[in-house]
């Protein structure tokens, strides 16, 4: 028999575990139900980030433009997760799924079985093996590559340069990391090729000096960053290819006096990158239209669905190009990207 | 207190090895930095190895980070809590966190690998579902209170001593007090040899067993908060992902047996300290960081297989003399 004591102490937890499943609501569907027959278009992306949140505000809008039910998916747990979003989207019934790959060589298979069922497209990074109708994007390589022409103009006579980046297992990082490296080194065009990520690159009156990884783990990004400091005491410049590399860099620097000191070129649009941009202590940074991707993404599919694949360019690629963003343009960027935000809440 | 001198000396040879590859190993900048990591994972590996000595585990760690190092900029810059509301509000999270998991185990003996495990999926979810999956983070603001973790209190000219070591210093401090000095110390390590005998001989075993978890979410708790501070930014799907095993690997390294009954709060920051300085050494000595985990693997594999070797060697030769003293007389 159990004593009162532990009936009420069996009581509280039950109460506690009901409050704390109360937290859990279910997202509101991003257009009312019963409407009739919505397309059902999903937006995946390859992780959770604040560069995800601005693609599914375009999302949002393009839902509320040409009245589909689109929603948007982050899988936090990499490509099995991904996976098993996909998977369930297809058994829900979905009509157009666009999918950024995490690996888009061993996706292929899986975004083959999804193009049987449904339409499906590819954004931010491609798989050109597989059967997917359409890439949305920009090119990687040449994003990589206007974050390498402002390095050599923050130093227009050369010098050491050391590349933070979160994983190089994705196509559209190897892509960006060596467009950068084939821009400061003076090389051609040429986005065939990867350079090792352990070797010391040198050409054109600069030297890179290698790559460090941090596996999303932000406490390693900033020691990275520390390191690389400790490391190369007249280190002239960092470039921070995920948008939360370019802050964590700006902490390391601000803790060893180095702001300004050893230049920082960005990519992405970060808060603090873009502050940073004002205040000068960051060069500039490349920035993609993640809303656009959002946006298109949803309107080529609705329009794939409806049956009209004229919409969809002959080269089967949708290019939304990068920007550069300096001290003279952020402010205007600013207000832009609030403004699409708040839109769209 | 001999159990820490394999492990001690290996911290010792790795730096060694470090400052003849490396001409910045022991540049002041460096030392800083490696001793503020090693402080932020150190208070982390001080609360596990509470909970280890009792003979439990505490899975759930990593995600109390996650959960407090994103509440606290949630509650400031978010909600625009006054700071010290907020910093009161993310202690008693941490402390109620340990209590829940003290009760669950005492008063409902579930195990506490399932407790700690559920921990670890409750609290991020819970992280990632008031923060939306959003980075959290102080932006330019709080520049005062994050000089609790990035902040440097002067030591000697041109070096400095990093805010969270002082942290550190004071939890361990009162730890090892605790530990070796208190009654309660002994309790503690009673009840982790043997539970059974513990009860019998008149310890509330399971007031102890609370208190362990307790100690172990609070410092969690505190880890977090410097963790984020230090950072500056949180993202709630990995913001102290992993760090639980981080911690418990220090600890046991240290000399915490996972049976229970045995560590010392010494040997738990040596632990700690060999992780940070093995992850600096990789950056600093080679340009491949991708293979980070299979050295810092493989190295504190070989540090432990010779010290077990060396122990049976010198048992043997103890046994020798004996047999040779015996026969002699």
């Amino acid at each position: 028999m159990k004593s009162p004591r532990s009936i009420r102490f069996a009581a509280l937890l039950g109460l506690l575990s009901l409050s704390l499943g109360g937290c859990n609501k279910p997202a509101a569907p991003s257009v009312a139900e019963g409407e009739g027959k919505l397309k059902k278009i999903a937006f995946v992306t390859n992780g959770v980030a604040s560069f995800w949140t601005i693609a599914s505000a375009g999302v949002k809008a393009a839902a509320r433009d040409l009245k589909v039910d689109a929603q948007t998916l982050m899988p936090a747990e990499g490509i099995s997760d991904q996976k098993r979003m996909i998977e369930d989207l297809l058994t829900r019934g979905i009509d157009g799924i666009a999918v950024s790959p995490i690996d888009p060589v061993n996706q292929t298979e899986l975004i083959n079985i999804a193009a049987k069922k449904a339409k499906v497209i590819t954004h931010d990074s491609d798989a050109p093996q597989s059967e997917r109708l359409l890439y949305i994007g920009m090119d990687n390589y040449k994003a990589g590559r206007m974050c390498g022409e402002m390095v050599r103009e923050a130093m227009p006579n050369g010098g050491s340069v050391m590349i933070f980046i979160g994983r190089l297992e994705q196509d559209n990082s190897k892509r960006r990391r060596q467009g950068t490296i084939d821009a400061i080194l003076g090389r051609p065009d040429n986005s065939d090729h990867f350079d090792e990520i352990s070797a010391v690159l040198e050409g054109n009156g600069f030297k890179i000096l290698g790559t460090l990884t941090d596996q999303f783990d932000r406490a390693k990004g900033k020691a990275n960053a520390e390191d690389a400091l400790a490391k190369y005491p007249d280190l002239g410049c960092m470039v921070g290819l995920f948008a939360y590399n370019p802050p964590l860099i700006l902490e390391a620097l601000a803790q060893s006096n180095k702001l300004g000191t050893v230049k920082l070129v960005a990519f992405d649009e970060d808060d603090a990158t873009l502050d940073g941009i004002e205040k000068g202590t960051v060069v500039g940074t490349v920035v993609q239209d993640p809303y656009m991707y959002g946006y298109k993404s949803v309107e080529m599919l609705s329009a794939l669905i409806s049956g009209k694949p004229g919409v969809v360019p002959s080269e089967k690629f949708l290019d939304i190009p990068a920007r550069k963003i300096r001290k003279e343009n952020v402010v205007e960027f600013r207000s832009e990207l609030k403004s699409r935000l708040s839109a769209a809440q | 207190m001999k159990k820490i001198f394999g492990i001690l000396g290996l911290l010792i040879a790795v730096c060694l090895v470090t400052a003849s590859l490396s001409d910045s190993f022991l540049s002041a900048y460096n030392v800083e930095n490696v001793l503020r990591r090693s402080a932020l994972f150190g208070i982390l590996s001080i609360g596990v190895a509470f909970v280890i000595i009792t003979g439990g585990i505490d899975l759930s760690l990593g995600s109390v980070v996650c959960l407090v190092g994103c509440a606290l900029p949630w509650l400031l810059t978010v909600q625009h809590w006054p700071v010290p509301l907020a910093l009161l509000a993310v202690v008693a999270l941490s402390l109620g966190i340990g209590l829940f998991h003290g009760l669950l185990i005492t008063k409902l003996r579930i195990q506490p690998f399932i407790v700690t495990l559920c921990g670890l999926l409750l609290y991020r979810g819970i992280a990632r579902g008031f923060t939306a999956d959003q980075t959290v983070g102080f932006g330019n603001e709080f520049k005062s209170l994050r000089l609790l973790a990035t902040g440097k209190v002067p030591f000697f000219p041109g070096f400095d001593l990093p805010a969270p070591l002082l942290f550190l210093a004071v939890v361990a401090i009162l730890a090892a007090v605790f530990l070796n000095r208190t009654i309660y110390g002994r309790y503690l390590l009673a009840l982790g040899r043997n539970p059974q005998a513990a009860t019998y001989s008149g310890i509330s075993t399971q007031r102890m067993t609370i208190l362990a978890y307790v100690v172990s979410s609070g410092l969690a708790g505190l880890g977090g908060v410097l963790f984020v501070l230090d950072v500056n930014s949180a993202q709630p799907v990995d913001f102290g992902s992993f760090y639980e095993l981080y911690a418990i690997a220090a600890a046991v390294l240290g000399g915490c047996s996972l049976r229970g009954g045995e560590g010392s709060i010494v040997g738990v920051l040596v632990g700690a300290a060999l992780m940070q300085v093995l992850r600096n050494m990789i950056t600093l000595v080679t340009t491949r960081n991708n293979v980070e985990f299979a050295i810092i693997g493989a190295v504190i594999l070989l540090g432990v297989v010779a010290d077990e070797l060396t122990r049976r060697i010198a048992a043997k030769r103890r046994a020798a003399q004996v047999l040779q003293g015996a026969t002699a007389a």
